[in-house]
């Protein structure tokens, strides 16, 4: 029971931060009714506490260390920071997602305009509709709010990741699973291989059952999380066990490439198994969310590439945004990766003959 | 044989000689998920995995597990697994390696109930006894090598021995030893501790011109007795006596 009161002594705190209040950013209504809502003293959902400056003064708000960053809108928004750290991660998705959305109205209103013209209305109160669009989508979309009812805290970053590498562990059942088949990897199978009975369906029968084992193992975990820690994952468990599932596909298959493309004994396959797990997390912001922030500003690639990233950022989407692109961008990501981790070992495993067992 | 030879596979039964089993699995389990890769009747499977648990004597130890079992009775059990199927060409790879002489004894006896109802067996070893005891016909191979084949009887003619005599005697002096070696049809002697091995190529009355000789150097021996050669002895003569890998 130690941890079940846990989320209410992390709430994410009030981030302070700066805006640049150039002619660019006074003619962005977007922006400026975004950051005033974000920063709305009577709201359950501030996130920031904004304060409008010159650069200069921004400046030097930031080295006095009053601030943990500030924007400056120039033909894009240019966000400064002086170190990184959540805080700072933060806003950076914030005003990434403030110009996905600038995108997402003006392609509203496009097609609004297109709408009233085909109706034959040519007197436009152009004003009028951008002012419908804007509401319309700062309703619905623009909004940086928590759209699971409760708080995000670190300790729900950790749970995440942590959620991530038990999934990604399931990569040694995959791991497991193939070896029981190949005949050069265990006496079992060696049976197997003389047995009257195709490789593939061995291998699919038992990556199915190892994929049950992991579901099994997942289930677990949410039980104790959700009953014994009091996790409350709010409404997005759905969604949440869903990326579970998909995240443990992904981790699955690549155990199964593993066991399959490595030819080495299954104890130094296990050691890559959960070298490859623990460095993936690491990455994904495991020990510490300024890792995930310092890849993805550095070498994006790598996160694109990273299954523990992709569940990690999935969790983190669900959060952050109120809409589910970036959230079911991730599912495919990882589906994509579980369907190449599974072609790479069907291709090694259709290549493989004994000259003696 | 292609991957996907499926006709001739359902023939076969192969045990490994390193225990293939699932630990997780008890006796009955494993035997029924290794025979289930061959026979999907389950009625016909369940008379098959108890044919084939009597068949190793595994009766009483159905429902244990792997690591619950005694060596001999994991080799059992791995026999079990190979053969629950009812193939009619049957690998066996060293079976009774690192086994008590009754577990043995069991699996020799198992081995012959199958080959009485059919089977041919493909059965590899080094102990040359069991080689006498159960084989019909023996091929040697030595470094992937064919030595020599036939029935024990031929192979032992192969050996240019045909007697052994032993003599159970204190202190032979080397001289008499010497003596021994330059008999007629003396191919080799051995003594080591108070034990005299006499090996003969060919002939007749060997053991009655080794007792007389004995006799009249005044030799006093406890035991004497003469053996044919045994499958070991042509193996030893086949595939020399350095020590292997």
């Amino acid at each position: 029971m130690a941890f079940s009161d846990i989320e209410n002594s992390e709430k994410l705190e009030i981030i302070n931060i700066a805006i640049v209040e150039n002619q660019e950013f006074k003619d962005n209504k977007i922006f400026q009714e975004a950051f005033e809502e974000l920063s709305d003293e009577n709201s359950e959902d501030r996130l920031f506490d904004t304060k409008y400056v010159t650069e200069e003064e921004a400046k030097k708000l930031l080295q006095d260390d009053e601030i943990v960053g500030y924007m400056i809108l120039e033909e894009k928004p240019r966000v400064i920071f002086q170190s990184n750290g959540i805080n700072e991660t933060i806003f950076k998705y914030v005003t990434e997602e403030i110009v996905q959305n600038t995108e997402i109205v003006g392609n509203l209103a496009k097609d609004e305009i297109e709408k009233e013209m085909m109706r034959g209305n040519y007197h436009l109160d152009y004003e009028k509709i951008y002012k419908n669009v804007l509401e319309m989508v700062q309703e619905q979309e623009v909004r940086i709010e928590n759209v699971s009812n409760s708080n995000l805290s670190y300790t729900m970053i950790e749970f995440y990741t942590l959620i991530a590498m038990a999934c990604l562990y399931g990569g040694i059942l995959g791991m497991v699973a193939i070896n029981q088949n190949l005949a050069n990897m265990s006496h079992n199978g060696k049976r197997v291989s003389v047995a009257p009975i195709s490789k593939a369906k061995m291998v699919l029968s038992s990556v199915l059952a190892g994929y049950v084992a992991q579901m099994i193992g997942l289930a677990i975990l949410f039980v104790y999380t959700i009953f014994v820690l009091k996790v409350d994952y709010g409404s997005n468990l759905p969604l949440i066990i869903l990326l579970g599932a998909v995240g443990s596909l992904a981790g699955l298959s690549m155990g199964l490439a593993i066991g399959t493309v490595v030819k080495t004994n299954e104890g130094v396959k296990t050691g890559i198994v959960i070298s490859v797990t623990m460095l993936g997390c690491f990455l994904s912001g495991m020990m510490g969310i300024t890792m995930k922030y310092i890849v993805d500003k550095n070498i994006p690639i790598v996160n694109k590439i990273n299954p523990a990233s992709m569940i990690t950022d999935g969790f983190y989407s669900l959060y952050y945004y109120n809409t589910l692109n970036r959230y079911y961008f991730n599912i495919v990501s990882l589906l994509l990766f579980a369907i190449i981790m599974i072609m790479i070992s069907y291709h090694s495993l259709r290549r493989q003959t004994y000259d003696s067992i | 044989m292609k991957p996907d030879a499926y006709d001739i596979k359902a023939k076969l039964g192969v045990v490994f000689q390193d225990v293939a089993v699932f630990e997780e699995l008890t006796v009955q389990d494993n035997i029924d998920y290794f025979c289930g890769l061959y026979i999907k009747d389950k009625k016909k499977r369940k008379q098959y995995i108890n044919e084939a648990i009597e068949l190793v004597g595994l009766e009483e130890f159905r429902k244990f597990y792997p690591k619950q079992l005694s060596g001999g009775l994991l080799r059992r059990l791995n026999i079990a697994c190979g053969i629950a199927h009812k193939p009619t060409l049957i690998f066996l790879d060293e079976p009774t390696v690192a086994v008590d002489p009754q577990s043995r004894n069991n699996i020799l006896d198992g081995i012959k109930k199958l080959r009485d109802n059919g089977a041919t067996i493909v059965y590899t070893t080094h102990y040359m006894e069991e080689v006498e005891m159960i084989c019909d016909r023996v091929i040697i191979l030595d470094k992937g090598k064919v030595l020599a084949s036939g029935t024990t009887d031929e192979l032992k003619e192969l050996a240019k021995i045909e007697e052994k005599v032993t003599v159970e005697v204190n202190n032979l002096d080397s001289k008499y030893i010497e003596t021994i070696r330059k008999m007629q049809q003396v191919e080799d002697v051995d003594y080591r501790g108070n034990i005299l091995l006499v090996t003969y190529k060919k002939g007749e009355n060997n053991l009655v011109e080794l007792m007389e000789y004995l006799k009249k150097e005044e030799i006093q021996y406890n035991k004497i007795y003469s053996e044919r050669p045994t499958l070991n002895d042509v193996f030893l003569e086949l595939t020399g006596k350095e020590l292997r890998d």
